[in-house]
């Protein structure tokens, strides 16, 4: 019992060390293959680890006292959600963690009176409605496919479903694959904050924050990262680097999307996210029912 | 204390007080009324938990036993015909035809049960077991907290009124009578019994509802009546063809009758869902608990908590083990699963921050019925703990917005921008409640987690409720983004509420966060008890470990499961957090939000720039609404529509 325990908590501090660093990675990966679909050369790939320290070394410019206690939870949740992904806990209940930690960086930037950062918050709360529901009905259709909502570990008990979920849940994975673009911020859904320079709401939710506020949400989103390519290899994993293969190819995937999309407006959003993407993933679900 | 002594301290120690409460005016005199009555109920709730423990989990209370010197079946069936003559009068009055053939309806129908029936009752009138204590700890907790809340609250309301003479001593008596008929209507084990204090319960939501007196205040308070009285009259069409199927009005033998189709016995169920979806104000009955907002808000919050509205699902829960399983039992999940969603999407629209309370309450309720309906062991669990932790929560978010009402003079969510610097007490009280409806480690949310989790099997169910519960996040989140807004530079100013009013508040957010950490311990304690009563052959089983809800399948492998309390720690952190931040904020770094470049000198909240011709102008912000997709006039026709061929096709099935 104390083995596992001990076990449980080197999984975490492991994670919680080594997330970033790959997150932050893949972000500067990110940038440079952006930069070569635009016929720029791009910033060098450790550029958002300079950016996270430049950030924060700031100075600490606040609008109001209580932004930072949102962005640290913000944080804080991510972290455990991706903690409980690690640990193999519930995948529902990761869902409902994760969206806690969004609307924790809601709230701080509906904290301050600023138009932009509360329109920004408005399309978040949007963005939620549209990807919340296909994200439950993929832990349903994980649910009826091995008939549990434990998250198999990570690097643990590999084989234990035998064949790879994508067998049971193609579908299911094509409209998360849809709703991650919305989750990573890429057109054609960045509205509520875009990574590129220039939108018409400023930077979005997070024009209000500065310096170490900055830096902290930068690095959840790593973590965010890293938590959604690992529910896609939740999908394969089996051997373990055929799952996080293609869960680097979907990031590609999504990165091309990003280029070659332009921005659209939320209704649009919502009701394409709706209509294919619960569609899509109620189909899927339907055929498991009768199966 | 034995527990006769205890039974009637529970109905007789609130009407006594409701008496006494109408008699003196004094207020002084009251508040010691409502104090002292308050202290008694918690000592009778403590009582019948003591007894219950003793007791091995069943008390049957048989009337017979004390060789009453009267008859007192003869009594309650007097009261039955009292009642409906009273509200047929008040229907007379208020010149509502509607009102009057309803209570017409039910006292011939009830005139001819008694004259032709020869009516055999049942022995044991009162049966307290884990349900019924649970509702009995909820009616007899969180009402007289909300009593005590109101002592300072109508002092408050009355005031802005500018009465002559003060309508106090009337308000408070329907109080306490509404309160012992619920404890009551949760105790008694006759149906004809609870269809008593079932219409007491109605005769004072319309009084309450209708207390203020306009026109729009009766108004509201006649369709709470007559909805209502539909619900009474399905509800006397139940008993007549229950009793005709099985010759008893006991709830336990009917609980205990399997579903089988002898004569009207399905009907009469249906019936008594019914009855339960009207009090409960699943659509497309829900106007009356909209109407009901125009009452003070220890009204409201009355009726959407502990009370009135918790009577409908405690029948539909009650009864739930006999149709788990049947289609009759699949169509109640649908009704409240549709409830449920459709309820959530219009509370988007709503600005009106007790409309979306109202929305939200129709939703959770619409949940409760819908875990009923599924009926598994997780289901009817999550069901139970539903009821305890939206109780809870509900009634703190209705005394929060009272006193914000009270302190800004509206209760517009638009109008509560940046009132965390007006009323911070009243603003983290708030946030609390309204984190502990959407948000784990709170109880609701678990709850939803279940009933998610139980519902994995009916894809339409399953649906609904996924759906619903992305919409709740919407509107809560909206809110608590509002009432968070600090301004740049604010001066903080303690509000001065009165002790009454903020004391209850302080005492139910403790309550959020003592039963959402110890709902392993309720559960274990209070409902796992009553599901393995209730339930033969236990499919399926919630696993409770000291630190959180875990569910273990069939084959006795961990199928789902949430350690709670490391989520609280972060919370805890976060929240010690806050006063470190605030003294670590140096003046000289706070600066005003980017207004493009044209923030005025000497604007201190942020909020005023350089607009063209020289002149200074204001930003304003506002919430998405959503009036095109969710808005309450386009939705409502629709899903009264649909809502109410859901009950025909749930009344089709078990003719």
């Amino acid at each position: 019992m104390d083995i596992v325990i001990l076990k449980d908590i080197l999984t975490v501090v492991a994670t919680i060390i080594l997330a970033p660093f790959i997150g932050g990675l893949l972000t500067g990966i990110d940038r440079k293959i952006t930069a070569r679909m635009q016929s720029r050369s791009g910033p060098p790939i450790f550029q958002p680890f300079y950016d996270l320290f430049k950030l924060l070394g700031k100075e600490r410019l606040i609008v109001n006292q209580t932004q930072m206690m949102f962005v640290i939870g913000h944080l804080f949740f991510a972290v455990a959600a991706l903690a409980m992904f690690m640990l193999g806990q519930d995948l529902l209940m990761l869902l409902f963690i994760m969206a806690f930690s969004s609307i924790m960086l809601i709230m701080g930037a509906m904290s301050v009176r600023s138009p932009y950062s509360k329109i920004g918050a408005q399309r978040e709360i949007v963005q939620i409605m549209a990807y919340e529901p296909v994200l439950i009905l993929m832990v349903v259709g994980v649910f009826l496919s091995t008939g549990s909502f434990m998250i198999r570990p990570l690097f643990s008990d590999m084989f234990g479903f035998g064949k790879p979920l994508l067998y049971d849940l193609p579908l299911v994975f094509i409209a998360f694959i849809y709703v991650l673009t919305i989750k990573l911020r890429k057109s054609p859904f960045d509205f509520s904050m875009s990574h590129h320079a220039h939108q018409e709401l400023i930077k979005g939710i997070t024009t209000e924050f500065s310096g170490p506020q900055l830096a902290v949400i930068e690095l959840t989103h790593w973590y965010e990262l890293v938590l959604f390519l690992g529910l896609i290899t939740m999908f394969f994993a089996q051997p373990v680097w055929i799952g996080i293969l293609i869960a680097l190819i979907c990031y590609f995937f999504e990165i091309v999307i990003d280029n070659i999309s332009a921005r659209m407006t939320w209704k649009w959003m919502l009701q394409a996210t709706w209509i294919v993407g619960i569609g899509v993933a109620m189909t899927n679900i339907i055929w498991l029912y009768l199966k | 204390m034995d527990k006769y002594t205890l039974l009637a301290l529970a109905i007789l120690i609130p009407s006594l007080s409701a008496f006494l409460c109408y008699v003196f005016n004094k207020p002084w005199v009251r508040n010691v009324i409502v104090f002292v009555t308050a202290l008694l109920m918690f000592a009778v709730a403590g009582g019948f938990v003591y007894q219950l423990l003793q007791s091995g989990g069943k008390i049957e209370i048989n009337l017979e036993d004390l060789h009453l010197p009267f008859d007192i079946e003869f009594i309650f069936k007097l009261l039955d015909f009292v009642l409906l003559a009273i509200i047929a009068d008040i229907g007379m009055k208020r010149k509502k035809p509607l009102i009057v053939v309803l209570a017409i309806i039910q006292g011939v129908l009830l005139l001819l049960f008694e004259l032709f029936g020869s009516v055999k009752e049942p022995h044991v009138a009162f049966v307290v077991d884990y349900l019924s204590l649970i509702m009995l700890l909820l009616v007899s907790v969180i009402g007289p907290l909300i009593t005590i809340f109101a002592t300072g609250y109508m002092k408050e309301h009355e005031h802005h009124q500018h009465l002559e003479k003060s309508r106090q001593p009337r308000f408070f008596a329907i109080l306490f009578v509404f309160l012992s008929a619920m404890n009551g209507l949760v105790l008694t084990n006759n149906l004809s019994w609870m269809l008593l204090f079932w219409e007491v319960t109605t005769l004072c939501s319309f009084l309450l509802i209708s207390h203020d007196g306009n026109e729009q205040a009766v108004k509201n308070g006649l369709r709470a009546l007559w909805i209502n009285m539909l619900g009474g009259v399905a509800f006397v069409l139940a008993i007549i063809f229950i009793y005709n199927a099985l010759g008893t009005l006991s709830v336990e033998e009917i609980i205990r009758s399997k579903m089988t189709p002898v004569g009207l016995f399905p009907v009469g169920l249906g019936l008594l869902c019914f009855a339960g979806f009207t009090k409960s104000a699943q659509f497309p009955f829900q106007s009356w608990l909209l109407g009901a907002m125009v009452a003070p808000t220890p009204v409201s919050a009355l009726l959407h908590s502990s009370t009135m509205v918790k009577a409908g699902v405690y029948l539909i829960v009650r009864i739930a083990p006999v149709y788990s399983g049947t289609t009759l039992g699949m169509i109640v999940a649908l009704a409240g699963a549709f409830t449920f969603v459709m309820a959530s999407a219009i509370a988007i629209s709503q600005s009106n921050g007790k409309r979306v309370l109202a929305y939200s309450t129709i939703a959770n309720l619409g949940l409760i019925v819908c875990c009923a309906g599924i009926g598994s062991y997780v289901a009817l669990g999550a069901a139970i703990l539903l009821m305890i932790f939206h109780a809870i929560s509900k009634a703190l978010l209705f005394l929060c917005v009272g006193t914000i009402e009270l302190e800004i003079g509206s209760r517009d969510i638009e109008d509560m921008q940046g009132l965390f610097k007006k009323m911070p007490f009243t603003t983290v009280i708030a946030v609390i409640g309204m984190i502990s409806m959407l948000l784990p480690p709170f109880g609701v949310l678990l709850t939803k987690w279940l009933a998610l989790e139980a519902a994995v099997k009916f894809p339409l169910v399953l649906i609904c409720i996924i759906i619903g519960s992305a919409l709740t996040l919407v509107f809560w989140s909206k809110w608590i983004g509002i009432i968070l807004t600090v301004s740049y530079h604010a001066k903080y100013k303690m509000e001065k509420l009165p002790l009454a009013m903020w004391i209850t508040m302080a005492i139910l957010v403790v309550a959020i966060i003592v039963t959402g950490v110890d709902i392993s311990m309720i559960f274990k304690a209070a409902v796992a008890p009553f599901l393995l009563e209730s339930m033969k052959g236990v499919p399926e089983t919630i696993l409770n470990g000291i630190n959180g809800l875990w569910l273990v399948g069939d084959s006795g492998k961990v199928v789902g499961g949430f350690s709670s309390i490391y989520f609280f720690m972060i919370l805890f952190l976060l929240f010690l957090l806050y006063p470190y931040l605030y003294r670590k904020s140096k003046a000289e770094l706070l600066k005003p939000p980017y207004l493009c470049g044209a923030n005025t000198e000497e604007d201190t909240k942020g909020l005023e720039f350089n607009a063209p011709a020289d002149t200074v102008d204001q930003v304003i912000v506002h919430n998405y609404y959503f009036a095109g997709a969710f808005g309450e006039a386009n939705l409502t026709p629709w899903a009264n529509f649909i809502a109410g061929a859901i009950i025909m096709i749930m009344f089709g099935v078990v003719i």
